[in-house]
């Protein structure tokens, strides 16, 4: 037995029941109070109510009777206490989701334009988040950790080798918690006979103290043990995400083995989920100590090599420590340096330190990057700001023609507050299901982002997420947009006076037409700063693809890469395994040159020397370093790239001839200008080479580049283990990839091929950032107009159409109808006109904010500042137009009458 | 047949009004044992629940159906602290009324379907 007769057992319903009889208008609560907890416990002491299914079936029951009930007994009971609040909230909330059910056209366009707004500002917000403002996950202390970067002539922010790193570790320990190192190095996996190149992270044995991760299973790597004794330490740490895609998350891999390049390697621990790796754009999938360096790159050796800098060195500040003192110290250090080993640090400059929580990306390009997504938040502010001045349009115009209905509500004894509240109601129902939507776009928009991946292999991921602070921003923006839209009007009808609503007759029209007067200013040029300022982005990017590379039709050039080093061979059986590639693929008949190089160009990367020129002053802190690629003949031939003046590579430039290199016309401009440079000495690396040819100038790392100086070294007197073959096709290259992935493949069968492609996809690589900005502008330029369009539109036509009883009027009264329809147009143009002046204004001043972002676009490009404007002035013209002829062509009487 | 001119406003009654009135025909009653009643007369259709019970009551009592009255001598549990009502003269016309009304209806409808 339950209730009162057995106060023994506690009865949750029961006092659930009790406390909401408070909903209970109070003179009834006051009188039946006992009698209805009495009727409960009658109730609940029947067999078909009791235990726990009775329990349910007895909850469903009281809730259909207390909402019955509630509205009769406050029937009977008009006099409002608190709980007439609480159930005309009810009753509001159902009259809301049936007018806006009534009007689905204006609850669809009003929805959407604002969900719109949302949606895109939640998804760049999060974009922008987890690109530039999300310190690196899993990190303990984000804060604490600074990039360490030697700082050269031209060159803020250079790598560091190991033997320079070791010095930093552990001569700088006063500032530095500790110092760690690491750099991306691709490898040759395999495991159970699958071999991949994979992109993993040589990385100091002290990594993943110094970032305070802790593995998920077994160990990191141990420090003061795994950093001494080259080729000793053949251990792993796998990726959180790799172990759970390769591995199946398989619980006892620790101990298992696994093979890179073909050695045995024991995977010794798993990174913990949240730690991706020390980059926002990567996921990496393994980590090797650097003391397996000439494993991991056979060819090479950097464990001793003091200038050859490779390495991203991050250091954790002590407790205390400051960026200046950390600075002081490595300076100190430069110096020592500079004494020991003269010849390895006479250029350097000091060392550049940058917040880890700062860098981005990576500091060279923290400005671009910041810059890009300022301009994506104020271009998807703009957007909201614009859905914003629409939707509060339709509200306005849906509260004049709801004017009657209050008007009616108010003679039959509604206070303004009830319908104040009604209307409020109204707007925070609808922001709320813009807000819903605005989540459900900003979900689609952050997966379509998420898989946007530069196209070259490896393990880009940016790990965008919609994160709990933007669903609070969306929240907030949404709800807040509500209040805006629901208080104006809800303001308005509240001061309605009965008999004007009623009859039609509106008193407040010179107020409302001031208002929706400033609405179409507002509008016009908001959306002109938004669609200008995406404008400019969009020629941008036509402006890069025009960029001459420097070489012929890209899509007739093929590439394919593969790297011998990585399956054991040495330099000799590379160069054998390199000739025969060369010489099947000349064989193939559609193509028509072939060569190889260490490095394709526009792949973001490069590599540089320093060099002198014999005759040639360089003065104080000039740029010494020259891009370079080491590459075989046909090379240039294949790439199409013009020659001015001597010859290319041919096979006999090899290390049994004088030491050779060809400069391009920038090249030689800078260094001998006015001269021949054809015989002339470049002194690099320790040769003297001389000049035997000059090309005409290109673009190697990015097509934005500002044009540079560039030489080319024979690859038959160097060596590079990891090469990409490009071969020039007259036709279709897809069957020439075929038969070059064919040609290595029957090389060597266990060669990994990676990068097989056009040239014309590898510079999607050099143009993505000038893509996915353009694309994603354009998508919201051509989102903004159409949100514009409609909000000029319904402006417009509104304002026309809060006149057609005085046009109608003025008809009848005589007036000649062209006459009227000028006037209307004349005025309603010359808001457009004020709101084209006052958006031009502003895309002036942001373009200007802008303007180094632009590729090869003047910041006042004539297409985005004259087509934009005139495609909106149209827009308008029509907007007026069309219902002011309405307006003007309505029979008079009509228009007396009103609706 | 001539009513009070009140009971016309009164008529016709809704049906847990209805309902309530014959349970109370058969004298003094407390509110539980008139929902108990409607349930068992209208064969387990009409079940109601505590609010819509006094909430009922409260209309009928104001529209002067029926009134509240002395327990009449139970002794079951709680009897002495349960309220008791009864039918007054009004509620037994208007119960009348609205009886011979739907029986009229009740023989049309016989009528057509042929029972």
């Amino acid at each position: 037995m339950s209730g009162r007769g057995d106060p023994g057992r506690r009865d949750r319903i029961r006092s659930v029941y009790a406390r909401l009889i408070a909903a209970y208008p109070r003179e009834f609560r006051e009188r039946y109070e006992a009698d209805l907890l009495q009727a409960f416990d009658d109730r609940r002491n029947e067999p078909r109510f009791s235990g726990t299914v009775g329990g349910i079936r007895l909850v469903l029951f009281l809730l259909r009777d207390f909402v019955t009930s509630v509205p009769m007994a406050r029937d009977a009971d008009r006099k409002g206490r608190w709980v007439d609040v609480m159930s005309d909230i009810l009753r509001d909330i159902r009259y809301s989701v049936r007018m806006l059910v009534k009007s689905p056209v204006f609850t669809v366009a009003a929805v959407m334009t604002l969900a719109l707004g949302i949606g895109l500002n939640a998804a760049t917000f999060s974009a922008v988040r987890s690109i530039l403002l999300r310190p690196l996950g899993g990190v303990s202390h984000p804060e604490q950790l600074v990039q360490i970067y030697r700082k050269w002539p031209g060159m803020d922010y250079g790598s560091v080798s190991i033997p320079h790193y070791k010095d930093i570790r552990d001569r700088t320990s006063d500032v530095f918690e500790s110092v760690a190192a690491h750099y991306f190095a691709p490898m040759s996996l395999s495991v159970d006979g699958r071999s991949a190149r994979v992109l993993g992270l040589l990385v100091s044995a002290n990594f993943f103290q110094t970032y305070g991760v802790t593995p998920v299973l077994g160990r990191s790597f141990i420090p003061g043990e795994e950093d001494v004794g080259p080729g000793d330490h053949p251990v792993v740490v796998l990726g959180h995400g790799f172990w759970l895609t390769r591995f199946g998350g398989s619980p006892d891999i620790v101990g298992r083995t696994l093979t890179l390049n073909g050695h045995t390697f024991e995977v010794v621990g798993v990174a913990p989920s949240g730690f991706r790796g020390p980059y926002n754009f990567a996921d990496i999938p393994l980590y090797v100590p650097i003391m397996m360096q000439r494993e991991i790159q056979p060819g090479y050796d950097l464990i001793e090599a003091r200038g050859s800098n490779w390495m991203n060195a991050i250091g954790r500040l002590r407790e205390g420590a400051t960026m200046a003192g950390a600075e002081e110290h490595l300076d100190a250090l430069l110096a020592q340096l500079r004494e020991e080993h003269p010849d390895s640090y006479d250029t350097q400059l000091g060392h550049t330190l940058a917040l880890q929580t700062e860098v981005g990306i990576h500091p060279l390009y923290r400005n671009a990057q910041v810059g890009m997504s300022a301009v994506m938040m104020a271009v998807v502010a703009l957007l909201l700001l614009i859905a914003c001045v629409n939707v509060a349009n339709l509200f306005l115009a849906r509260a004049r023609e709801r004017r009657r209905e209050m008007g009616i509500r108010l003679s039959l004894g509604a206070g303004g507050r009830r319908i104040f509240q009604q209307l409020l109601t109204e707007s925070v129902i609808f922001s709320v299901l813009a807000g819903a939507a605005g989540i459900g776009l900003a979900r689609v928009t952050i997966h379509v982002l998420g898989n946007v991946r530069p196209p070259m292999d490896g393990p880009w991921d940016f790990g965008l997420v919609l994160d709990p602070s933007v669903l609070l921003y969306t929240v907030v923006v949404s709800l807040g947009a509500g209040f805006l839209f629901g208080l104006a009007p809800a303001l308005q009808a509240a001061k309605l006076d009965t008999v004007s609503a009623v009859k039609g007759d509106y008193g407040g029209v010179r107020s409302r037409s001031r208002v929706s007067s400033t609405l179409v200013v507002l509008q016009m040029a908001l959306s002109l700063l938004l669609l200008v300022s995406s404008g400019l982005f969009i020629r941008s990017l036509q402006g890069a693809t025009q960029i001459d590379p420097g070489f012929d039709d890209p899509a007739g050039l093929v590439m394919a890469s593969f790297d011998p080093g990585l399956q054991g061979y040495d330099e000799a059986r590379s160069r054998v395994f390199f000739d025969r590639i060369l010489e099947e693929a000349q064989a193939l008949p559609e193509v028509r040159a072939v060569g190889l190089t260490d490095q394709a160009p526009l792949g973001l990367g490069g590599s540089d020397q320093s060099v002198s020129i014999p005759g040639y002053e360089f003065t104080e802190g000039e740029r010494r370093s020259i891009m370079y690629h080491q590459v075989s003949e046909g090379y240039l031939e294949a790439m199409g790239t013009d020659l001015l003046a001597g010859r290319t590579f041919t096979r006999q430039d090899d290390d049994a001839g004088p030491p050779v290199v060809i400069v391009n016309r920038r090249f030689a401009d800078r260094f001998w200008p006015g001269e021949s440079a054809l015989g002339k000495v470049v002194h690099t690396a320790g040769t003297d080479r001389e000049v035997i040819g000059v090309m005409e100038t290109g673009k190697y790392r990015t097509l934005g580049e500002e044009p540079a100086e560039f030489m080319w070294l024979p690859n038959r007197e160097l060596f590079a283990t990891g090469v990409t073959l490009v071969a020039r096709t007259s036709t279709n290259p897809a069957p020439v990839l075929q038969s070059i992935r064919r040609i290595v493949h029957s090389a060597d069968p266990d060669m990994p091929v990676f990068d097989v492609r056009t040239m014309e996809d590898h510079m999607g690589i050099a143009l993505m950032p000038a893509r996915l900005g353009g694309s994603v502008l354009g998508l919201f330029g051509v989102l903004g107009l159409a949100l514009a369009a409609v909000g000029i539109y319904g402006v417009m036509a509104y304002s026309v159409a809060q006149r057609k009883r005085e046009l109608g009027i003025r008809v009848a009264l005589g007036a000649d109808k062209a006459t009227v329809l000028r006037q209307v147009l004349g005025e309603g143009m010359r808001l457009a006109l004020l709101g084209t002046v006052l958006g031009l204004a502003g895309a002036a001043g942001a373009s200007r904010l802008v303007k180094s972002l632009l590729y090869n676009v003047s910041s006042l490009d004539p297409v985005a500042f004259v087509g934009v404007p005139l495609i909106l002035v149209g827009v308008a013209a029509v907007a007026v137009y069309l219902p002011a002829r309405r307006a003007a062509g309505v029979d008079p009487m009509k228009a007396l009458k009103t609706e | 047949m001539t009513h009070p001119p009140d009971l016309q406003e009164l008529l016709p009654l809704t049906p847990t009004v209805f309902h309530m009135l014959v349970a109370l025909a058969g004298g003094p009653r407390h509110g539980y044992a008139v929902a108990q009643e409607v349930e068992e007369h209208t064969g387990g259709y009409v079940i109601l629940g505590p609010g819509t019970l006094y909430g009922s009551l409260q209309r009928m009592q104001e529209a002067g159906l029926i009134e509240e009255t002395e327990n009449p001598g139970e002794d079951g549990r709680h009897a002495g602290r349960r309220r008791y009502y009864r039918m007054t003269p009004l509620g037994g016309a208007a119960l009348r009324a609205e009886s011979e009304r739907l029986s009229r209806t009740l023989t049309v409808a016989h009528a057509r379907l042929e029972i």
